[in-house]
């Protein structure tokens, strides 16, 4: 299955980096419910030590992803390795290494916070306790479930149950982070926590998680990728993606208006001009067929114009909301 | 939340756990399952249950055999213990464990546990020890016990302990084919419906429609467990043979276990 991916040429990500650099690396993955086809033959690549947000409408594949890389669930077609082990055949191995937060966190109720890390705690380490014990107090302390620690889960609040989730999540320092939408149950401040504790982690291990909060992907992600009915629309670093195809340049002058564009219509590479007023200014977006040329020669003839002052020039720059925008299709279309 | 830092590189005393193949994971989701029986109010008021359900009825039987030959009231009192534990225990089983895969599965902890390094055998084989062990202390032995005391009071003839301890692990041996039999189809069933329907209904059937139906087809289940026991207990043997039944549960009840876990992972969460 062919998928149109955005991506920079300069992109590392791109080409293809090495196993030992390499956290997640899918192939075809597909996933089928009956006459569903929930994925469609994804290929991803997430890099070692990279946080990369996984975006999508409700619906689009991306907790069905997930589930296939965590081996809940078997896909129909295609493969994904994570540490260059199969998901399915090397599943316990790869868990070992993993910390996963559900979209919608659940808990035994009859267990305390505390109970509940020591519990997910002894996955992974057989002891010595009270090693265990400092370990989940930490734990508990990073996200600010200290004083609600022996407390039973079932009281706890959606915003309770997933800080626990991301404490669960990462206790037992797992070289990979999968988030199924850590922000979406808190308040702006635990988003805010939620976040800084994203980008502490960052130097430790590789976090993957899918969000529908486009402004939390834009500050801590390097790496984009967005799911559309199944389908990877696009992939690639975050930078590379909001700068745009780089044939389309946002130019912003004071003075005479007829005089750029007759300047800028004696280019034959200059394909298409719309212009619009701002505060006093005229807002200029020119479409280029030459990158090259455009890059040596759009604002040259600009400023060679007597009496024009440039307020800003620079090649187009979207935000995370006009690509998504772009790429995903409403369903009411 | 605070800024206290995750370091992964840090020197850590912790031991980590090395677990492959089908055991990943068993001993702390045992422990887990045993905490949910002893850690919490679950233990005392199943041993409650139990206690006045079944030494309850005991109680009755002996006080109303008052005049009667001893011997017989000991028969009656064994035999109403042990036929009413092998049925009763057998709905309690089923009405308890009912939503205990179901439910999991339902509420995504199964999910959240199977994202651990834990093998599905474990999460199946851990219910099972766990509701096991559960079962057989407080329904099973603990009111064995209070019944060899209210014996010792109320009887004038004594129970032979040997016997009668045999007995109660043939009435285990039902209790753990119960337990097999709901936890299978926990792993089969997506509700509780069917996984409760199906449990309530074999053990009402058996109680109410054994005796109507062909003993050869009667020995291949756990119906007769309760007359087993019951035989051994006072030395009686019936007029069929008494090992079939034992033998029949017993390969019914891993085949049970079997079936839960080749099923449950295939389970899609």
């Amino acid at each position: 299955m062919q998928t149109k991916v955005i991506q920079n040429p300069s992109d590392p990500a791109a080409s293809a980096p090495s196993v030992q650099d390499t956290v997640i690396h899918t192939v075809g993955l597909t996933k089928t419910f009956g006459h569903v086809n929930a994925l469609q033959g994804i290929d991803l690549t997430v890099p070692r030590n990279s946080i990369v947000g996984f975006l999508g409408p409700n619906g689009s594949g991306k907790t069905t992803a997930i589930k296939l890389l965590l081996g809940l669930s078997r896909p129909t077609a295609g493969k994904a390795t994570l540490f260059g082990m199969d998901s399915i055949q090397d599943s316990l191995a790869i868990r070992s290494r993993v910390g996963y937060l559900a979209q919608d966190p659940r808990f035994y109720t009859h267990m305390t916070a505390r109970e509940t890390l020591e519990f997910t705690a002894r996955f992974f380490y057989r002891g010595p306790a009270e090693a265990i014990r400092a370990r989940i107090d930490e734990t508990l302390e990073l996200v600010g479930l200290a004083d609600k620690a022996d407390r039973p889960t079932k009281g706890f609040s959606g915003g309770e149950r997933q800080r626990l989730g991301i404490a669960q999540a990462q206790v037992n320092y797992p070289d990979l982070l999968i988030l199924d939408e850590p922000a979406a149950a808190l308040d702006p401040v635990g988003r805010r926590d939620v976040l800084d504790v994203m980008e502490r982690l960052r130097a430790y291990t590789t976090i993957f998680y899918s969000t529908h909060i486009l402004d939390d992907v834009e500050r801590v992600s390097d790496y984009v990728a967005i799911l559309d009915h199944g389908r990877m629309v696009a992939s690639s670093l975050t930078a590379a993606l909001l700068d745009g195809d780089s044939t389309t340049y946002e130019l912003t002058i004071r003075g005479d208006q007829q005089a750029v564009l007759r300047a800028l219509r004696a280019h034959p590479w200059v394909s298409n001009i719309t212009t619009a007023p701002q505060n006093g200014s005229t807002a200029m977006t020119i479409s280029v067929t030459d990158e090259q040329a455009a890059e040596s020669g759009l604002l040259r003839s600009v400023i060679a114009i007597d009496d024009l002052v440039v307020t800003a020039f620079g090649r187009r720059h979207f935000n995370l909301e006009d690509v998504f925008l772009q790429l995903v299709k409403d369903p009411r279309e | 939340m605070t800024s206290t830092t995750t370091n992964a590189t840090v020197e850590s005393p912790l031991v980590p756990v090395h677990t492959t193949g089908w055991q990943g994971g068993l001993a702390n989701l045992v422990r887990k399952e045993l905490g949910q029986w002893w850690g919490t109010r679950m233990w005392w008021i199943q041993t409650l249950i139990w206690v006045v359900l079944l030494n309850g009825v005991a109680t009755v039987v002996m006080l109303e055999g008052a005049g009667r030959p001893p011997q017989e009231v000991v028969a009656e009192t064994v035999q109403t213990f042990l036929l009413m534990g092998a049925m009763v225990i057998g709905i309690g089983v089923v009405l308890t464990i009912q939503g205990a895969v179901v439910g999991e599965k339902e509420l995504g902890t199964a999910a959240w546990v199977m994202s651990k390094p834990a093998s599905r055998a474990s999460f199946v084989l851990a219910k099972l020890i766990g509701y096991s062990v559960g079962f057989f202390a407080t329904a099973l032995l603990i009111p064995s016990i209070v019944f060899v005391v209210q014996a010792q009071f109320l009887l004038s003839v004594p129970l032979d302990y040997g016997r009668f301890a045999l007995a109660v692990g043939i009435v285990a041996l039902s209790v753990l084919f119960y337990v097999a039999l709901t936890i299978g189809l926990g792993c089969m069933f997506k509700g509780r419906g069917p996984v409760a329907g199906i449990g309530i209904g074999l053990v009402l059937v058996g109680q109410f429609f054994k005796g109507m139906l062909p003993l050869p087809l009667v020995m291949a289940t756990p119906w007769l467990l309760g007359d087993v026991a019951t035989s051994f207990a006072l030395a009686s043997p019936p007029d069929f043979n008494r090992m079939v039944p034992i033998i029949v549960t017993t390969a019914a009840a891993l085949a049970l276990v079997y079936l839960a876990i080749w099923r449950f992972q295939r389970e899609e969460f």
